[in-house]
């Protein structure tokens, strides 16, 4: 798959260690590309670089070959963009705002606009004003998706979006992939990366610190067990002999998170049989958990 | 260059502050146009302050909000993220603030010729002074001259509150400076006004004003001074627009 979006060793410094630091990396036609971070760690920077809001200090980047910061409206004929900061235009109602944006993007065929409105919906003849914030957040889906984009920039998209209407977005984002489109999301939420991205990047106070792909959530991941044990002898006793590797623990609950590999499944099971036990419980490995231990350990998973 | 939904856009979120200023700017010249006690202050309120102050309350608030506001509110994100060049967003804007002050000037003048036609008066009651040496009506060719070199200033105030407004991605910034300088200019004005009424040293506040090259008397007086001073407010206004559409092509924007 050739790549479309391609960002090489792009810096953007805001002075206190704000802004983006040699930033690198590359998503491919049709893929689903996921940026993690927390506040402030510059995805949204990134997104306005993608749009050609921002001149990087150094570095560039580029989308289907067409570098964003020289010619945006070109960029802009096949990207969908929803901002992180939302305010629409002073034009009334919803339907006068889409209408608007309609005749941008010289859309007349107003059908699938009218889908997208089904699916979030959204009472279009209310005041721009006066919606809420969840509502705003929803037009703003219906003007990015409108145009049915080759290519889809969400800053945040499910900011402010009741679980019913994420999982909505999760759905639409997915029927995009499936029709072909390109679609790069910033998030913290992680649930909604894991569900759409093929390959999510880490980043933290404004650089690149991992890529990982949809495998780390795949069949031949360890899995993580917790256990927790009947007293504090049993508990220590495990803890001290075991050779299998403890990702976590707790001494006051008498818990800990063990690391079993695939194909070590039935020794540990046979280990855990000498031991007075509480419960062992099977822990999903998700995003969220990589992410929390790669701050934690200062950038070592 | 031109985008037509870009220009419905700024009709739409602008045109009530047009209406009420064209409104009270078209009810003050009619009335002080055809009311016999107000005639003699015809030039020196309605046209000596009203065009200019007027035009300049809706130029401060309208260029603020065709792009700073909407930089800093994030909403020029929408129009931005389509396939508009920021070349473009920049010249429709300025169209549109032009657009609409001609429209206002246009509106005022045909309703001060209507009533000019209908109640004709002599310059020398216009002026409020029947001393001057002057014969004859205010003829329609005056009136035109008149808002002709009153609306030239406007596009001048007009163009450098536009070019605050391109040059800040913050709208306090903007309006403060573009606010500062209608202020100034309006203020130095007035006061100009009074020197020339006869307040011993006034009239050097006039050197203050860039409504200084809005000269009515000699239109009145049938002299050329006035087109002659055009070309100040004229270059100005070129000078802002350029300025501010260079800075605005090339700024971050916090989209």
């Amino acid at each position: 798959m050739p790549e479309i979006i391609k960002i090489e060793h792009m810096t953007k410094d805001y002075g206190g260690g704000r802004g983006i630091f040699d930033f690198s990396l590359s998503v491919n036609e049709g893929e689903a590309y996921g940026l993690v971070g927390t506040n402030g760690s510059g995805k949204t920077t990134t997104m306005r670089h993608l749009m050609g809001f921002l001149a990087p200090d150094s570095g560039s980047c580029e989308i289907g070959g067409i570098n964003c910061r020289q010619h945006p409206d070109q960029i802009a004929k096949r990207v969908g963009y929803v901002p992180g900061q939302i305010d629409f235009p002073d034009v009334g109602s919803g339907t006068n705002f889409l209408k608007i944006q309609a005749q941008y993007f010289g859309i007349r065929d107003m059908s699938y606009t009218e889908k997208l409105i089904d699916l979030f919906k959204i009472d279009t003849s209310a005041p721009l004003k006066r919606m809420s914030k969840g509502m705003k957040q929803k037009m703003a889906l219906v003007a990015a998706f409108m145009a049915k984009p080759d290519i889809l920039l969400l800053d945040e998209p499910s900011t402010g979006l009741d679980p019913v209407m994420r999982d909505a977005l999760i759905g639409l984002i997915l029927e995009q992939k499936e029709r072909g489109a390109t679609v790069f999301m910033s998030s913290h939420i992680f649930k909604e990366l894991e569900d759409t991205c093929d390959q999510v990047t880490f980043i933290h106070n404004g650089k690149v610190i991992n890529t990982v792909s949809r495998a780390l959530c795949g069949e031949n991941m360890p899995r993580l067990y917790r256990i927790g044990f009947a007293d504090e002898s049993q508990y220590r006793a495990f803890k001290a002999h075991t050779s299998f590797q403890i990702d976590s623990f707790n001494d006051e609950y008498k818990h800990l998170t063990a690391v079993v590999p695939v194909n070590e499944m039935n020794s540990f099971v046979r280990v855990l049989a000498d031991y007075n036990m509480r419960y062992v419980r099977f822990v999903p490995y998700s995003l969220e958990m990589y992410y929390k231990k790669y701050i934690e350990n200062g950038g070592n998973v | 260059m031109f985008s037509l939904p870009l220009f419905r856009q700024s009709v739409k979120s602008n045109w009530v502050l047009w209406t009420a200023i064209t409104s009270v700017m078209s009810v003050l010249c009619v009335q002080f146009a055809a009311l016999e006690m107000t005639q003699p202050l015809l030039f020196v309120i309605f046209y000596g302050m009203m065009t200019t102050i007027l035009p300049s309350i809706y130029v401060l608030v309208t260029a603020n909000k065709l792009i700073a506001n909407q930089v800093d509110r994030g909403s020029m994100a929408y129009v931005l993220s389509t396939p508009i060049k920021r070349s473009a967003v920049n010249f429709t804007q300025s169209v549109f603030l032009i657009g609409s002050l001609a429209a206002m000037f246009g509106i005022e003048t045909l309703l001060h010729l209507a009533v000019n036609a209908a109640k004709p008066i002599t310059i020398a009651t216009a002026l409020g002074n029947s001393e001057l040496p002057l014969q004859g009506n205010l003829t329609a060719k005056m009136i035109v001259q008149v808002n002709l070199s009153a609306f030239v200033v406007c596009i001048a105030i007009a163009a450098v509150c536009f070019m605050f407004s391109d040059i800040f991605n913050s709208a306090k910034y903007s309006i403060g400076l573009s606010g500062t300088f209608v202020g100034v200019n309006i203020l130095a004005n007035m006061l100009a006004m009074f020197g020339s009424l006869g307040v011993g040293g006034l009239d050097k506040f006039r050197y203050l004003t860039i409504c200084s090259f809005y000269d009515h008397q000699s239109v009145l007086f049938s002299q050329n001074d006035w087109i002659i001073k055009m070309i100040y407010p004229a270059a100005i206004a070129a000078a802002a627009f350029m300025i501010g559409s260079a800075v605005f092509r090339k700024k971050d924007l916090p989209l």
